[in-house]
């Protein structure tokens, strides 16, 4: 059946209560979650729209963390972070084309990670914290493996924040028609070492490169992982590209990151 | 249960009881008659359902009905009355005719308001960036690009709406296209029609059986089901009859992946409560064979009773002793070359409405190419005589080939009967992708030889094409590639042979170049290896070997006039020159990315392969002094509308704006034969003139004028001005037939072809449409991924009847070659939408220059030739050649994904 209602609920509380009815779904800008509808992937029968909620929304400094509201769209952090969080604000601006970035929310983002999808490897790299309705969950225990995430039913996520990196580059290599990440590289630098968040490749979803961690946090350089070598193992084979291809693209713009930083 | 919505659109206050969950898209279409918002995907990823919500660019397939609540929506044609800058674009657009089929530009053009609201003079990067999220597949988005930027500036060069041939006027149907008024397959249909959905197999090849269908179609809401069982004549059509094979409803065995076992009719409603397990239906999945390798191996399952090894046909061409020269040349190369199958991939989803008049006749209003070849083959399927069959159709969304076969109509004309009332079907783009017809995949192994002087000496070529499950346009692929294969050069001594073979894949059909773009990139790719090898530079030696007029084509046929491909390269030289020492400097500073140049020919015979194929135009006075012309020619985006019609008003010598145009029908229009094989300006351009100069030749009877007399046409008037004076014609006052007409002609024309004897020798094409491309790219030696830079296209058009729209055929055109070239394969079950498989977006697509070369055809009108498909025969070659010239390697598979290119680097480097 391709029948639900939509609840609009103005407040946090209100989308929890509405939330725990049997088969109630959360609706962010519903980019993913309408097309899979049409394909009965999933039929939920209420749908609870998070988009009134004002509390969602929204960009704010927090001492030297940037906190991102989950109802906050593509293109709101891609023109409102550009000057606190200039990497990851590019990343939003890169995200498919004007209408996606118009309704999709970074909420959305997260709660499907999507294997493809950008901004979970911008959380991952940051070290970010996931903060949703009930508690905080650090982006290392966020990820769970492609389309899973440690949310529990009804939970959602209300907000994200990020510690703000020295330096910082997403890298890309994007399918032309949709802008998925084929892989995404996120080369995060802090005072006390740098976090590499790979999307894009792996069967398992969103995944730290700790071996380049280690080699950039010595030397934050491209040639500081020529050495190094990303294994094929686990690696996502489509019509796109060939798990060898992915682990390949892994090194490649890894070390463009760590240039474009 | 349906809560009430209210939001604005366009300005006014609308409330509507969505159902539950219902798409902002639909709602629009269905409850609001905003049928300016166009549906190609419902998945967010073609765009043509843009709209601007509270003035920014959402896809209103992605927006459930109810959140619109409160807000403002606007539609193109709310934006095009009330918006300056929609206003604005609506005349870049025509002058820059960035609508061709115009499916794309209720999409394009809202997308581009919000830009110009934002940034009234955005630069091109801006543009292709607000643009990234609409498809289009006609145009190569450069005229789109270029009409945005010069409304936002508000410069660009004005068309006129008047003009003979020769002048770039705007299209005579662009307003509707641009203000949304233009009615595809889709928006005939009024809301609450009912509706059809076909259950298809999820199998590339399975046994099946129904359930109790009897106890289904009795559900409340479902009106009728259908399956094999229902067709009261033959289960069977096909573009060519005598190979006709594909049933309406499979019967017992489906032999590809969304071929269609039964229909259900049902108002829209019902069908959308209706789940896909619902129906009674129980599959046995089969072995089957995919691709070539595996349809020809011994003992592979077997599609078609009577065609062992799987083999539809065969075709060949020989002249001289292909094996003997080779044997006795200084160079020889050779080499194996893939490509996949290619989605035409339409904005358009197969879509119609259909309905039983107050006659009891059949009426079907369809997208389609083809009316009369749809006609005949439902009167077959119906057993109904073709009189009672009225084929009425509606704008086409992009054909490319594809809408020459069926889809919809047998469908439509099913639920029509039985149910006695209205029907309508859209194909979803999924359905669309899976069932309808696809570029041949091939596997050629061609060998070429050269003299030391570079001259050609031996050409042994040999191409397996997978026509997928039925034959559709198998044969003609079987047929015109041999006669092809050697590109435009002189080859004394050629052989060339083909097979199609079946697997279970989709049909492989008509798709821009029938099969003639994969043979191109074989020869033209071998072509740059030889020379390579002569140590000659790569024009030079397609130069010397060059076809001629008064050389034989591989054919044995003989062209006095019109050859055109020596002046097609001879454009290309200065920019060869330039781009090659360019490419050069500039790989000179080392790094990871490399520039190449590459070059690629080709030619196409406009027409059918030997075949009779005439067109027949209609025209006449009437009564009221309307001087209507009857143009049976689908105009599917390429301008047929236009071109045909300046033609007939310059033969009749009246201006365009004095005509009456009475488009597709086949009730009113005489055949016009298909559009296809780039025939329509050659063959209907022909008859359009021969039926202007016929009624022109009635009139000045009538006026007993001389030749040289000019009409004076317009107001329900009628003057000849001759020798200074003015003869007034009063057509009221004349005898009018049944019609209404005081005079009429009606002329028929067809290309004088001869057939092929065994040895394919004989005169296939009355004539032959010429191209040459040049590409620039830059690779990414890391990555694999390839940049078109910038391309140069000449093309002999013959005579560029309009100039405007004859660029617009090359541009489009090269979009597709560039998409089968670097990014398009088709796997069924694997990208069965337009995020999975990828066409060019408005970023891919780089500058293009156009040279319109015109070596008059003395068949031609005016010395015009058709130009459709050899816009893209070159182009997959060219960017092929220029990746080789850039990397060192040689792709010898398409696509030239990055993968794949990337491998071959990698290949090379160990
Ligand atoms: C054409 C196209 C191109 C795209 N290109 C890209 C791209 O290049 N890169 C990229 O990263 N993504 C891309 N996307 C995906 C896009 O970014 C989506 O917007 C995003 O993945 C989902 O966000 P949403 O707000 O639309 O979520 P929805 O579709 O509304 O929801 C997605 C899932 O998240 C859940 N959910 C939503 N909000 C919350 C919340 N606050 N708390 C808990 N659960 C929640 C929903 O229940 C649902 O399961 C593309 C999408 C399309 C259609
Ligand atoms: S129909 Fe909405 S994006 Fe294609
Ligand atoms: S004009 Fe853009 S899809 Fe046809």
């Amino acid at each position: 059946m391709y029948n639900f209602e939509i609840e609009r609920p103005g407040t946090i509380e209100e989308a929890v209560a509405a939330l725990a009815a049997e088969e109630a779904q959360a609706l962010g800008g519903g980019q993913t979650l309408i097309p899979t509808l049409k394909a009965r992937l999933a039929a939920p029968a209420k749908l609870v729209s998070l988009s009134g909620i004002a509390e969602l929304k929204g960009l704010r400094r927090e001492g030297d963390r940037l906190v991102i509201g989950s109802g906050t769209t593509h293109a709101e952090v891609a023109r409102e972070a550009a000057e606190a969080y200039p990497a990851l604000a590019a990343l939003a601006g890169g995200i498919g084309d004007p209408a996606v970035r118009n309704r999709g929310t970074i909420g959305g983002s997260l709660a499907n990670n999507d294997p493809s999808a950008c901004y979970p490897a911008a959380v991952l790299a940051s070290g970010a914290t996931v903060i949703t309705s009930t508690r905080e969950i650090a982006a290392d225990d966020f990820f769970q493996g492609m389309f899973t995430t440690a949310l529990d039913d009804g939970e959602i996520i209300t907000s994200v924040s990020f510690p703000v990196p020295q330096a910082a580059s997403y890298q890309k290599f994007e399918q032309p028609a949709s802008r998925f990440a084929l892989v995404g590289v996120f080369v995060a630098k802090f005072a006390d070492g740098v976090r590499v968040a790979v999307t894009g490749a792996s069967e398992d979803g969103v995944f730290r490169w700790s071996e380049a961690e280690a080699a950039l946090s010595e030397d934050f350089s491209a040639d500081a992982i020529s050495g190094l070598s990303v294994s094929p193992e686990g690696m996502i084979g489509d019509l796109h590209g060939t798990p060898e291809y992915r682990a390949h693209l892994v090194k490649v713009l890894t070390g463009r990151a760590v240039a474009a930083a | 249960m349906a809560e009430r919505t209210r939001f604005t659109l366009n300005g006014a206050a609308v409330e509507i009881a969505a159902a539950p969950g219902e798409r902002l898209s639909r709602v629009l279409r269905e409850r609001l008659g905003a049928r300016d918002v166009k549906v190609g995907c419902e998945a967010g990823d073609c765009g043509a359902c843009t709209v601007l919500l509270d003035g920014a660019p959402v896809c209103a397939c992605l927006v459930p009905a109810q959140r619109a609540q409160g807000r403002r929506v606007e539609t193109l044609s709310g934006l095009v009355a009330q918006d300056p800058r929609a206003r604005a674009l609506a005349e870049s657009f025509q002058d820059f005719a960035a609508a061709q089929c115009g499916f794309c530009t209720p999409g394009m053009m809202v997308a581009a308001t919000a830009l110009l609201r934002e940034t009234p003079a955005p630069d091109e990067a801006r543009v292709q960036e607000a643009l990234a999220g609409v498809l289009c597949r006609c145009t190569g988005y450069r005229k789109i690009v270029a009409a945005v930027m010069a409304a936002g500036r508000r410069a660009g060069r004005r068309r006129a709406a008047e003009g003979g041939v020769g002048t770039a006027i705007r299209r005579i149907d662009g307003a509707a296209k641009v203000e949304g008024r233009e009615a595809f397959g889709d928006d005939i249909a009024p809301p609450g029609t009912l509706e059809i959905r076909l259950v298809r197999s999820p199998h590339a090849h399975a046994a099946f059986t129904f359930g109790d269908l009897e106890t289904f179609a009795a559900r409340p809401g479902i009106e009728a089901v259908l399956t094999a069982r229902d067709i009261p004549g033959l289960n069977r059509f096909g573009v060519i009859p005598a190979f006709a094979d594909q049933p309406v409803f499979a019967e017992r065995l489906a032999r590809f992946r969304g071929e269609a076992v039964a229909a259900i009719v049902a108002a829209p409603e019902a069908l959308r409560a209706l789940a896909a397990e619902d129906f009674p239906v129980t599959w046995q999945e089969l072995p089957a064979v995919q691709g070539l390798a595996e349809a020809t191996a011994p003992g592979a399952p077997q599609l078609h009773e009577g065609r062992p090894g799987n083999l539809l046909c065969e075709g060949l061409v020989q002249c001289g002793d292909a094996p003997a020269a080779l044997a006795a040349a200084d160079v020889v190369v050779e080499g194996v070359f893939e490509t996949s199958f290619v989605e035409h991939a339409c904005i358009e989803p197969e879509a119609g409405f259909a309905r039983i008049d107050g006659e009891g006749r059949l009426e079907v209003h369809a997208c389609t190419q083809a009316p009369m070849m749809d006609r005949e083959a439902l009167a077959r399927i119906l057993s109904w005589p073709v009189e009672r069959i009225r084929i009425r159709p509606t704008a086409v969304g992009g054909g490319f080939g594809t809408k020459l076969d069926l889809s919809v109509q047998p469908f439509l004309a099913l639920a029509a009967i039985r149910t006695g009332r209205p029907v309508r079907l859209a194909y979803s783009r999924a359905e669309s992708m899976q069932s309808t017809t696809k570029r041949h995949p091939a596997r050629i192994h061609l060998t070429v030889g050269a003299a030391r002087d570079g001259r050609l000496r031996g050409f042994d070529f040999t191409g397996d094409f997978d026509t997928g499950a039925h034959a559709s346009w198998g044969p003609t692929v079987a047929d015109r590639v041999p006669v092809h294969a050697s590109g435009p050069y002189r080859v004394a001594d050629y052989r060339a042979r083909t097979r199609a073979i079946h697997t279970h894949a989709p049909p492989a059909g008509a798709f821009r170049g029938f099969g003639v773009p994969q043979a191109a990139f074989a020869q033209e790719c071998l072509f740059d290896e030889l020379a390579a090898k002569l140590g000659m530079d790569a024009l030079e030696f397609r130069l010397l070997n060059a076809l001629d007029e008064g050389a034989a084509t591989v054919c044995g046929q003989v062209f006095e006039r019109g050859v055109g491909i020596r002046a097609c390269l001879e454009a290309l030289r200065p920019g060869w020159a330039a781009e090659c020492a360019a490419a050069e400097d500039f790989n000179a500073g080392g790094g990871r990315r490399r520039r190449g140049v590459g070059l690629a020919a080709g030619w196409y015979g406009c027409g059918n392969t030997s075949q009779s194929g005439p067109s027949t135009i209609r025209a006449g006075l009437r009564a009221d002094g309307a001087l209507v012309l009857h143009q049976g020619a689908v105009d599917i985006g390429q301008g047929a509308n236009t071109v045909i019609a300046q033609i007939f008003a310059q033969a009749l010598g009246v201006p365009l704006s004095a005509l009456t145009l009475v488009g597709p029908d086949t009730d009113l229009t005489p055949d016009a034969g298909k559009t296809s094989a780039s025939r329509q300006t050659f063959v209907s351009g022909n008859a359009a003139r021969l039926a202007g100069e016929a009624l022109r030749a009635r009139i000045l009877r009538l006026a007993n004028a001389g030749p040289g007399a000019r009409l004076i046409a317009g107001g329900g008037r009628l003057g000849v001005l001759d020798n200074g004076k003015t003869h007034e014609i009063n057509p009221a006052r004349l005898p009018a037939d049944s019609e209404g007409y005081v005079l009429r002609a009606e002329k028929s024309w067809d290309p004088p072809t001869r057939a092929l004897d065994e040895n394919g020798q004989g005169a296939p094409y009355a004539q032959y449409g010429y191209g040459a491309q040049l590409a620039v790219v830059e690779v990414d030696m890391a990555l694999g991924t390839t940049r078109v830079l910038r391309m140069a296209a000449a093309h002999d058009v013959g005579r560029a009847i309009n100039p405007l729209l004859a660029e617009g055929q090359v541009e489009g055109g090269i979009a597709q070659g560039l998409g089968m070239a670097l990014m398009e394969e088709y796997v069924p079950g694997r990208s069965e939408n337009l995020h999975d498989y990828l066409i060019p977006t408005a970023g891919d697509v780089p500058p293009v220059e156009v040279m319109i070369i015109e070596e008059p055809d003395p068949l031609g009108p005016y010395g015009a030739k058709g130009l459709g498909e050899h816009a893209l025969v070159p182009t997959a070659a060219a960017l092929a050649n220029a990746i080789a010239a850039a990397t060192g390697v040689r792709p010898r598979r398409l696509p030239i994904t990055p993968a794949r290119l990337r491998a071959l680097i990698r290949a090379a480097e160990k």
